[in-house]
This record gives C-alpha cells, sequence and structure tokens, in this order.
C-alpha cells in the first residue's frame, strides 16, 4: 500500500513536467488507480495546457465516478475558465447516476452560476432522485436557475414536476417558456387545457412553445383546438400549428383525420420534404391519396430526387391514382430533369403510362442515358400502344444490351407476326439475356414462321442455338410443333432429345407416344429418364408395360426412377413388378423398392422386407420399418 | 378449359383450369369482353388449375391486359403453376402483368387502390 502511495506521488509530480509525453504517461498511470490521490491528480489533469491531456484525464475520472471524484469534479463548476466548468459538467454527466448524490449535496451553493450548473447536469443525468430539489429551485431568486431547474424537469419527465411546472407558467414569465416546453416533454395530456389558454398570450416565443408542447403531448383531440390557427394571418403561427398537428398525427400513426387546409402550406410541407424532416415526409405522402391538385404534383415531382425509395413508391402510386393530369406534369418535368431524376421520373410513368404518354416518351428513345432509353423501351411495352413498335425495332441496334433486351421484351408484347423477322435478329446477339428476350417475344407472337425458325434452328451450327431452339418450341406449345419436337427426339444431341420428350410430355394431348417409347433405350441416361417421366404423364398407369423394362436398366439412376414412377401410379397389382428389386445387390434400389412397397401395400413384401430390417444401413432398415408398418396397418 | 366466374366486391374473378390455348384462349377472351361490356373492368385470373399454357394463350393473356388498359381498368393474375411461372419469365410477361402468389393477395391489392 505505502509503495502505491509513493507511487502515486511520483506521478502527482510528473504531472507538473514541462514534458507534454511525461505528463500524458503519468495521466495514464493514475486512471489505472482508484485511490483518492490518484482521482485528485486526475481532477488536476483538468486544467494542464494541454488539450489530449485534459480529455484523456476526463475519460478516465469518467470511468472511475463515485462520491471522491464528483465531490472534487464539482469544485471544478466554480472554475474561472468557462472550458474547465465544462469539461467538469460532461464528466458528471458520464458519469449519471452515481454523481447525483454529490450534486445534491451542492445544489443550494451560494454561488448561482455552480447552482445553474449543478441544476443543468442534474437535468442532463435524468435522475427522478432530484426532481425535487430541481422543482425547489424553480423559486431560485436567480432567474437562469429557474429556467435551468425548469428545462431539467423537462429531461427528467416526472410527473411530480406538473404542478410546480404550472405554477411556474403563472407566476413567472421569464421562465414560462422553459416550463412549457418541459411540460411538453413529460407528455401528460392534463395539462393541455392549461397549454391551450397560452395559445393567445402576446409572447411569440411563448406561442411557438405551447405548439410543439401540444404536439409533443399527441393527443389527437388537441388537434381541434389547433386547426383554428391554421388560419392566422402569421404565417409562421399557422406553420407552427400545423407542425403541432403533424407531430400528433404521426404519433397517432395517420389516426387523426382531420380535413386540413394543406393547399395553404404546399410550400412549407414541400420544403420539409426537400429538408428531409421525417415528420414532414410521412404526414404529407401519408396524406396524398385525398390530396391532389396540380401544385401538389408539382411539388410532389420537385421532392422526388429527395426521399428513399419507399417513399418514391409511395408518391409513384399516389401520381397514378392522379392520371394524366400528373403524367403532363411528369413529362413537362421530364424535359429538364438531370440523369437520376428522369429515370425516377419514368418510374413514376409506369402506372400511368397510355397511347398519348407513349408518343411524348419517343424523343427520349435516343436520350444520352442508356438506364433512361432502357426504361423507355420498357414504358412503350407496357403501354400497348402499337404504333411504338417502329421506335422499338430501332432501339434493337442499341449498343447497350440492357436497351436491347427491354427492346425485345417490348416487342413481345406489342409486335405481330409482321415483325418476326426484327426480332429474330436477336437470336444472334452476342448478350445471352438479349437472345432470351428476344425467344421470349416470339413466343408471344408465335405462328408458323417463329416454328419453322426455330424447327430449321435445331440443326443450327451452334448445339447452343439447337437447345435454345427445342425449349422454344416446347414454350410455343402449338401443334405445329410436335412434329418438330417428335423428329428431335432422334437429334444427335442428347440435350435436344431430352428437352423435346419434356415438352411434348407437357404438351399432353395428340402427341405419338411411340417414338417416346424408342427414347427408353437412347444412350443417354437422362434422356432415358424423361422418356419414363413423359410415358407416365402421356399414358398414366398403362405406361407400366413401356416401363418394366427400365427396371433392368444399366443406369442405377434409371431404374431408381423407374421403381418411383411405378410407385406414383399408385396401383397395388404393380407392387409384384417390384418384389425382386427387394433384393437387389444395390441399397439404393432396395431402397426405392421399400418405399415404394409402402405405398402401394403388397403383403407379399413382408419377408423380403422383413430380411432387409437385419441389414446394417439405418436408411434400408428405416424404408423397410415403414413399409412393413404401412402394410399391416392397411390390413 | 374451363371458366368459371364470381363476384368478389369490385373485382370479377375467373378461375381458369386446364389448357390455355388457341381455343380456350378465344373463349376466355369472349368471356372478358362480356365483363367489360357490363363496365366490369376490374379482372383477376386465379390460375391454380391451369396445367399448359402454350404461346396462342399468351397472347390471349396480353391482349386482355391491352384492353383492360385502354378502359383504365386493371388485370391480375394468381396461383401461377411453376411451369406458367417459368414462361411469364421468360417472356418477361411478369413485368407487364400484375403477378400475386395468391388470390386473397391480389384481391387485397384492388382494395388498397379502392380505399385510396
Amino acid at each position: 500500500m505505502h509503495d502505491v502511495v509513493e507511487r502515486i506521488g511520483g506521478l502527482l509530480a510528473k504531472l507538473q513536467s514541462p514534458d507534454f509525453y511525461q505528463r500524458e504517461e503519468a495521466v495514464k498511470e493514475l486512471g489505472s488507480y482508484t485511490q483518492d490521490e490518484a482521482v485528485a491528480g486526475l481532477v488536476l489533469a483538468l486544467e494542464d495546457q494541454d488539450l489530449g491531456i485534459r480529455e484523456l484525464a476526463a475519460d478516465h475520472l469518467a470511468k472511475i465516478g463515485g462520491h471522491t471524484t464528483s465531490q472534487l469534479l464539482i469544485r471544478f463548476l466554480a472554475n474561472e475558465d468557462i472550458g474547465t466548468r465544462n469539461l467538469a459538467s460532461e464528466i458528471l454527466v458520464r458519469i449519471g447516476s452515481a454523481a447525483v448524490p454529490a450534486l445534491l449535496r451542492n445544489i443550494d451553493t451560494d454561488d448561482e452560476d455552480v447552482r445553474k450548473f449543478i441544476v443543468d447536469v442534474l437535468g442532463l443525468i435524468g435522475d427522478e432522485r432530484a426532481a425535487e430539489a430541481i422543482s425547489n429551485k424553480l423559486w431560485d431568486e436567480n432567474a437562469n436557475v429557474v429556467c435551468s431547474a425548469a428545462e431539467a424537469l423537462g429531461e427528467i419527465g416526472s410527473a411530480d414536476s406538473i404542478k410546480p411546472l404550472l405554477a411556474v407558467c403563472e407566476k413567472d414569465n421569464d421562465a414560462r417558456l422553459q416550463a412549457i416546453e418541459a411540460l411538453g416533454k413529460i407528455g401528460d395530456s392534463s395539462v393541455l387545457t392549461h397549454l391551450i389558454d397560452y395559445l393567445e398570450v402576446d409572447d411569440p416565443m411563448v406561442r411557438f412553445a405551447v405548439f410543439e408542447a401540444i404536439g409533443y403531448i399527441g393527443q389527437v383531440e388537441s388537434i381541434t383546438s389547433l386547426v383554428p390557427y391554421l388560419d392566422s394571418p402569421d404565417n409562421s403561427i399557422a406553420e407552427a400549428a400545423l407542425g403541432a398537428i403533424i407531430t400528433i398525427s404521426n404519433k397517432n400513426r395517420g389516426r387523426a383525420d382531420y380535413d386540413l387546409p394543406l393547399d395553404k402550406f404546399t410550400d412549407f410541407l414541400f420544403d420539409g420534404i426537400k429538408s428531409r424532416d421525417e415528420e414532414i415526409t410521412d404526414f404529407t405522402l401519408d396524406r396524398l391519396t385525398h390530396w391532389y391538385g396540380s401544385d401538389v404534383v408539382e411539388g410532389l415531382l420537385d421532392v422526388i430526387e429527395h426521399v428513399d425509395d419507399e417513399r418514391l413508391k409511395q408518391i409513384q402510386e399516389s401520381l397514378g391514382e392522379v392520371g394524366h393530369t400528373a403524367a403532363v406534369l411528369v413529362l413537362k418535368k421530364l424535359a429538364s430533369a438531370s440523369k437520376t431524376v428522369k429515370q425516377k421520373l419514368l418510374d413514376i410513368l409506369r402506372l400511368m403510362i397510355d397511347d398519348q404518354i407513349a408518343d411524348q416518351l419517343i424523343p427520349y428513345v435516343g436520350d444520352e442515358d442508356p438506364e433512361v432509353r432502357q426504361r423507355v423501351a420498357h414504358l412503350l411495352g407496357i403501354s400497348g400502344w402499337s404504333g411504338a413498335v417502329p421506335k422499338l425495332i430501332q432501339m434493337t441496334e442499341d449498343p447497350n444490351g440492357h436497351v436491347r433486351t427491354a427492346a425485345y421484351a417490348a416487342l413481345g408484347w406489342l409486335s405481330t407476326e409482321d415483325h418476326v423477322d426484327n426480332i429474330l435478329k436477336g437470336l444472334d446477339d452476342k448478350y445471352p439475356d438479349v437472345r432470351e428476350a428476344a425467344v421470349g417475344a416470339l413466343v408471344i407472337i408465335g405462328g408458323t414462321r417463329v416454328v419453322a425458325k426455330f424447327t430449321a434452328d435445331l440443326h443450327h451450327d451452334d448445339v447452343v442455338r439447337q437447345r435454345l431452339a427445342v425449349t422454344a418450341l416446347g414454350w410455343l406449345g402449338e401443334t405445329s410443333v410436335i412434329k418438330p419436337l417428335t423428329e428431335a427426339i432422334n437429334h444427335p444431341d442428347a440435350g435436344v432429345r431430352k428437352s423435346a420428350i419434356v415438352s411434348l410430355s407437357r404438351m399432353g394431348t395428340q402427341i405419338d407416344t411411340e417414338p417416346i417409347g424408342l427414347a427408353l433405350t437412347d444412350e443417354n441416361s437422362a434422356v432415358r429418364k424423361a422418356a419414363i417421366s413423359a410415358l407416365v404423364t402421356l399414358k398414366g398407369s398403362e405406361a407400366v408395360n413401356d416401363i418394366r423394362p427400365c427396371l433392368d436398366d444399366q443406369d442405377l439412376w434409371v431404374r431408381y426412377h423407374c421403381i418411383t414412377c411405378i410407385g406414383e401410379m399408385g396401383v397395388a397389382d404393380h407392387a409384384a413388378y417390384l418384389l425382386p428389386y427387394l433384393e437387389d445387390d444395390s441399397d439404393i434400389i432396395r431402397i426405392a423398392a421399400a418405399k415404394t412397397m409402402a405405398v402401394l401395400g403388397d403383403e407379399q413384401a413382408v419377408p423380403a422386407l422383413s430380411d432387409l430390417m437385419r441389414e446394417k444401413n439405418k436408411d434400408l432398415v428405416e424404408a423397410a420399418s415403414m413399409a412393413i408398418s404401412k402394410i399391416k396397418g392397411d390390413k | 378449359m374451363e371458366i368459371a366466374v364470381r363476384e368478389c366486391g369490385s373485382v370479377m374473378v375467373l378461375d381458369l383450369s386446364g389448357r390455355l390455348d388457341l381455343a380456350s384462349g378465344s373463349a376466355l377472351k369472349e368471356e372478358v369482353k362480356k365483363l367489360f361490356g357490363q363496365n366490369r373492368t376490374y379482372v383477376h385470373m386465379n390460375m391454380a388449375e391451369v396445367e399448359f399454357i402454350n404461346s396462342s394463350g399468351l397472347g390471349s393473356l396480353v391482349s386482355i391486359m391491352k384492353e383492360v388498359r385502354l378502359l383504365k381498368g386493371r388485370f391480375t393474375l394468381s396461383n401461377l403453376a411453376s411451369y406458367v411461372q417459368e414462361i411469364f419469365e421468360i417472356t418477361q410477361l411478369s413485368h407487364i402483368f400484375e403477378v400475386f402468389p395468391t388470390e386473397d393477395e391480389a384481391l387485397a391489392s384492388f382494395q388498397t387502390v379502392s380505399a385510396s
């Protein structure tokens, strides 16, 4: 212990060193002790000439906290240097509740400045234990202390302070403003009638404070008292009243549904959105659905660059409701808009696009921004206006791939067989997205030329194009594709063969199953599996005789697939075909057979299933067990 | 294809089942035309039972959509089977149709618009 005291003594001496690093080292080490001597040294360091050392000492003191620290810091509240006083206050606030007893002990000090500091600090700490002592300061002889006391009571927020604060409002003109603000922060609705009375006082600052306090309290019923002030010839009063209504409305999640003369406040509201005032933005956008008018639309269009995506969507939907009037204003603004705004304006047009608007968008087909051109292509497409087709065909030559993609998609929605040649070019595009968009467009348009093109493409030099062609024929799904798809079952590429079979099975009607049956012996296992599925889809349980040979397929997974498909037919008589596979060499096949037996429920399977129960493979045992339970349960 | 029409407030709901192709697409267009004739331009199609759709079927839906736009009505779809969904993606029709996962969600969207 003696050593520590000696060490701290050495550190205190070091604090007087002219060398910054010596002093800094001393403060750092003092921060590691909790002895009163160390705390005193750190407090002394608050007056160091160097800001870095002062802040370091402050950090340590805030961490150490406690009675001694607080008591010593309170002495600094009387320091002649304002910087030191502020630093001491700040540390006391950081110490928080632990500093409250020391602060309360000194609250009646003779020094009025210190009294004010103590009250301020107690307010910022916000500990309710201080409320009563601070309330007493509402009657302090010094006006600054009284004002601070009112503010501090607002920060603490105790309902016990309401009565003294109301008394201050009545008797003390100097502190009325702070008292009203404090009442607002406490948020108790019982004071509303008192506050409303103060709306008629002459002092505009008090009136503003009352509006704010009423808003803060957030009672929907008080809106009635605020509404008359919306007609005040003094704009600042009217806006303060609206501000309070906005706060109340937002606190009540928009339930404050009063008919308000908002047209008068468009500048105020839209300026609020532009300055990113969250309360005003929420309120304004929430009320858009029943508040139209060209000035409102223009106001909204002016703020679209200041709102987030969610609010932009809200604006978009509201303007979509306004319809053509809004569209005209959007188009007007589009002409002089920046890149980003232009994109947002085009997104807004999406909900109101029609022939006339689409026509007005034609000049933007050549816009310098590809994102604008892409949006324009999309809008022209969804407009349903066939007059846009020539421009869209032009856009399929755009240097930007995304624009070409949008143009081809739009052509699919708008064009007819007459434009097929233009769209077919897209199949040769260097980007897959563009090629897919062209295929999509051709699938919608359909017709003999499209079918002929994809049929020819089945023998394209590029196997990727062959596969795209067979897929496209499947999507076209017309009777005319049956023949080329059936022929494609014998295509040299296995991917094409498989895709042709899948597409034919989906078409369902008028399909000749014989070529698909031949594919059961295809050299490629994926094709054989596709053929099994297709036959089951097309012929149902009658397919069992076609696919049974696949139970002995050379490929394990074809056998597995065949067993599963027979199971899915759900015909009990088919169980007999699967009995031998309960004794297959492969666990996978035996598991599939056991699971199928659980579905089909053939009692003849029980002995073989019982044998499986003695196997080591847990999955096999589980499948067998389930099958036995099912069969016996059924019985 | 079977087409059942029912009324849900301001929305006419069409339950489609079967295959949407050339023949059924024409029948569907006729059915919707009748609704337009009665000033019913809020239309929803529940596609849960549509097992197949081809180029002609898509064309009929596009055609209905164009009509609805002209009449300033609204046309939604729901419950697309995965294969139908796939075709909607490849043709990018999912970008022009309002497609909802369920009929309830689609009908709720009509209510939102009506309320506003």
